[in-house]
């Protein structure tokens, strides 16, 4: 490796530096892990910068917005009315969708959905209902009769890696900015919103869940997905870094720090017991960095 | 894609605008005050900026009330290998709504005939001969639809399209008016579309004064439609100014 | 320190393993395998020429498509391809036919837990039995923590649904190298002991998957022997079929 890194340096000083990250992206890479920087400035081992936005979208009942570096997704919950299971009488039902538009990255068509779209979905929804994050019982209304169908979906805007992490921090924070709208049941068995205008007139029905406005999130899920290139570790990689070396490990962690879930598909490197153990390490920060970002988050929303 | 139940079960929103078919009486009224307070011939508050996604070779995000677009540009990049040989590049439009864009979900208007109509608006603004064999995908999103999307939607293209640095003769901004009984108002939000009588779009090239397209719908009289256009040119070239210190804004702050 | 399992398996017990390559007359390659009541069959076509778009035509590309029991298939069977192209792509030497096509067709026969391995399992098989050139072969195993904080290896469907989470774990396996002892890896560290594909699902501690991770070893370790005896075996009575 190292031979390959001094070859690429006596080319690099001939060639324009952008030329050359086109043309040698791995030996650009690799010669900047060789003193232990990456070519946006960030350490090996640090996230990039992160924010969180709730209520970003006015027409849902919950949303919002989260950016790691360029990676931008938007999570927006719409709550409908279903009449539940008959097994499960007393649960509501979260649908999750994750969707990459075709304005996200130059490689989505129309017409030809990206093929990793479906993949991230069914992580996302494996890993926010294993983790127990909702307790599926609070999204019952009347027992048997009807119960809350949370519709999230999750856009993402801007492809830059690590797409999986971004797209679960904007889950976790638009059902922590959640309110359910207050309902009653109406003459002909259906569920009805309870009007602000009408609050005045006495009400005819009385509202089913004045109680139950916010979900109670226990143990919300955090990700922090690491690159294993030889010897090196890179945490929260951009969508270059990803293109170019392959193997992708995704920690997730829930803020007690247990795991929820290990993903690594494959990959020219092989995690041995100690690289997992330092991925686990980073991701035991990164949830450290998460949690305070959407308390943050929380607590300026509920100061406006 | 978002028709897809699938083996979910039927659902429906307890929201009651779903079911309220009737025309309020509040707009039969000569004076009546619009849902969000304006005035009818006072557009919404327009927000660009350029710029919004990473990935593509040029973008843009409006916000007018409401209303919320990104456009992302991609190209000119290479033509779908089926694409015969052409001396002019293609413009490639597509529009496509977030499943939370409307108030009920999932339920946004027919994407294919919006998207038709901002390939008609733009494809007149841009300068097609600068990059033959290649497509330009001009992309878009509809994050919310608050009215008016369609003007929005080809406003914000043709930012990004600058901000991508498409060559083109000028900016496109767009604006319409609908009219509802005896009111012409512009810029209606979707609670006037949905009850109005008639409809008419106009895209134009502000500085050169030039028309791209022309949209009328609906019921209208003669005199109307010539006080609509009217309406609608000056705001057009309102807009135009407003995209233009928008663009100038970011040429600078990326410059210093 | 007896469970019940229904099937009176002790906890670290796999269900027997049925092997059977060149199944198919048409496929390149073609293997099923059982482990238990669950069976998958893999076939295997190609090379063929060119990839697919957003593919880099320097290397070969693997395709694979997962056909479900029965019904369409959906999100599952999605994460289920691109796990197992991953995998399979980290094991194939690449290089040596740039720009064609291999596709795995993953025919699932019966389903009783531990799918996914059992269908990688299936999928090395073939890939050998087509001939493909690899660097090593792949195996995988499936464990899981139940409610008591157990560790089962290879569980039914019914224990897999019943069990606090589970997890499956893709070894390399054990190398009978001509290369002197430790020269295989720099580092020092032996290549079977890393994890090539991991994939869970279910909350649990750290240190339960790291249980985990040692109970899957010498499992992992197990089947590849079988493995490589099963592929021994067909080899030695048809030496035609290598072409």
């Amino acid at each position: 490796m190292g031979g390959s890194a001094n070859g690429a340096t006596d080319l690099s000083s001939e060639m324009e530096v952008d030329a050359f990250r086109r043309l040698f992206p791995l030996r650009f890479h690799e010669r900047h892990l060789l003193e232990s920087v990456r070519p946006d400035a960030r350490s090996l081992g640090k996230a990039r910068e992160t924010s969180l936005a709730l209520g970003a979208v006015a027409s849902a009942d919950g949303s919002a917005l989260a950016k790691i570096g360029c990676t931008t997704m938007l999570a927006a919950i719409k709550m409908e009315v279903m009449t539940p299971a008959k097994e499960t009488p007393d649960e509501g039902c979260v649908a999750i969708d994750f969707h990459m538009p075709p304005i996200c990255s130059p490689i989505v068509r129309p017409g030809r959905p990206a093929e990793a779209a479906p993949v991230v979905s069914k992580q996302l929804s494996d890993t926010i209902i294993s983790s127990g994050m909702i307790d599926l019982k609070e999204l019952s209304l009347v027992s048997g009769k009807a119960a809350w169908m949370a519709y999230l979906d999750i856009y993402c805007l801007d492809a830059d890696g690590s797409l999986f992490d971004a797209a679960l921090l904007a889950a976790a924070a638009a059902f922590s900015h959640l309110q359910i709208p207050v309902v009653s049941l109406n003459d002909d068995g259906r569920i009805v919103v309870v009007s602000k205008e009408k609050e005045g007139e006495k009400p005819k029905n009385k509202p089913v869940n004045e109680e139950k406005r916010k979900l109670k999130l226990r143990s919300i899920p955090f990700a922090l997905t690491c690159i294993l290139h030889k010897n090196y570790i890179l945490a929260d990689p951009t969508a270059e870094e990803e293109s170019i070396m392959e193997t992708l490990i995704t920690i997730v962690l829930d803020s007690s720090c247990q795991l929820v879930s290990l993903y690594k598909p494959g990959g020219p490197a092989l995690a041995y017991e100690s690289v997992v153990q330092d991925c686990i390490a980073l991701s035991r920060q990164r949830v450290k960095e998460l949690q305070k970002i959407l308390n943050e988050a929380i607590l300026d929303m509920e100061v406006d | 894609m978002a028709a897809k139940a699938g083996a979910a079960p039927a659902t429906y929103s307890p929201s009651p605008t779903t079911y309220k078919k009737n025309r309020p009486p509040i707009f039969t009224d000569v004076d009546w005050v619009r849902p969000d307070g304006r005035d009818f011939h006072q557009c919404r508050p327009a927000f660009l900026r350029t710029g919004a996604v990473n990935a593509a070779s040029g973008s843009a995000y409006a916000e007018f009330g409401n209303t919320k677009v990104i456009v992302s540009i991609f190209g000119p990049r290479e033509s779908k290998k089926a694409m015969l040989y052409s001396d002019t590049g293609r413009l490639n439009c597509n529009v496509t709504y977030t499943t939370f864009a409307t108030p009920v979900r999932g339920q946004a208007s027919d994407n294919k005939e919006i998207s038709s109509q901002l390939h008609k608006s733009l494809e007149g603004a841009i300068m097609l001969d600068t990059f033959p064999k290649t497509t330009v995908d001009v992309f878009a999103l509809v994050l919310e639809s608050g009215g008016c999307d369609l003007p929005v939607v080809i406003s914000c293209a043709s930012l990004a399209l600058a901000d991508a640095g498409i060559m083109m003769y000028d900016l496109v901004a767009a604006v319409s008016v609908s009219c509802l009984g005896k009111n012409l108002v512009i810029d209606p939000v979707s609670e006037e579309e949905n009850y109005q009588d008639g409809s008419l779009m106009i895209t134009c090239l502000p500085s050169r004064n030039e028309v791209t397209q022309l949209t009328i719908t609906g019921e209208w009289s003669s005199p109307k439609i010539h006080e609509a256009m009217e309406l609608c040119l000056d705001a057009c070239s309102k807009l135009g100014k407003i995209m233009r210190s928008c663009l100038k804004e970011s040429a600078s702050t990326s410059q210093g | 320190m007896e469970v019940d399992r229904a099937d009176g398996r002790t906890p670290n017990q796999r269900r027997p393993v049925v092997c059977t390559r060149g199944i198919l007359h048409r496929a390149h390659g073609s293997a099923s395998w059982a482990q238990g009541d669950t069976k998958v069959i893999a076939a295997v076509y190609g090379p063929k020429s060119g990839t697919r778009k957003n593919e880099n035509p320097e290397k070969a590309c693997i395709e694979v498509i997962w056909k479900p029991k029965t019904g369409q298939s959906g999100k599952p069977e999605r994460e289920y391809e691109m796990v197992m192209k991953k995998t399979l792509q980290s094991i194939c030497l690449l290089n040596v036919h740039p720009n064609t096509t291999t596709s795995i067709i993953i025919q699932v026969v019966n389903d009783d837990g531990a799918l996914l391995p059992c269908a990688i399992n299936a999928a090395c098989a073939a890939l050998v039995d087509a001939g493909t050139p690899l660097k090593h072969l792949a195996v995988a195993v499936c464990c899981c923590m139940s409610e008591n904080g157990q560790i089962l290896l290879d569980p039914s469907k019914i224990e897999e649904q019943k069990v606090k989470a589970f997890v499956y774990l893709v070894f390399p396996n054990s190398i009978a190298s001509v290369l002197p002892e430790g020269s295989l890896r720099p580092g020092g560290e032996v290549t079977e002991l890393g994890i090539l594909t991991s994939v869970t699902h279910g909350v649990m501690a750290v240190d339960d998957y790291f249980s985990c991770l040692k109970l899957g070893r010498p499992a992992a370790a197990e089947l590849s022997d079988f493995l490589r005896n099963s592929l021994k075996l067909k080899a030695g009575s048809d030496p035609s079929k290598a072409g």
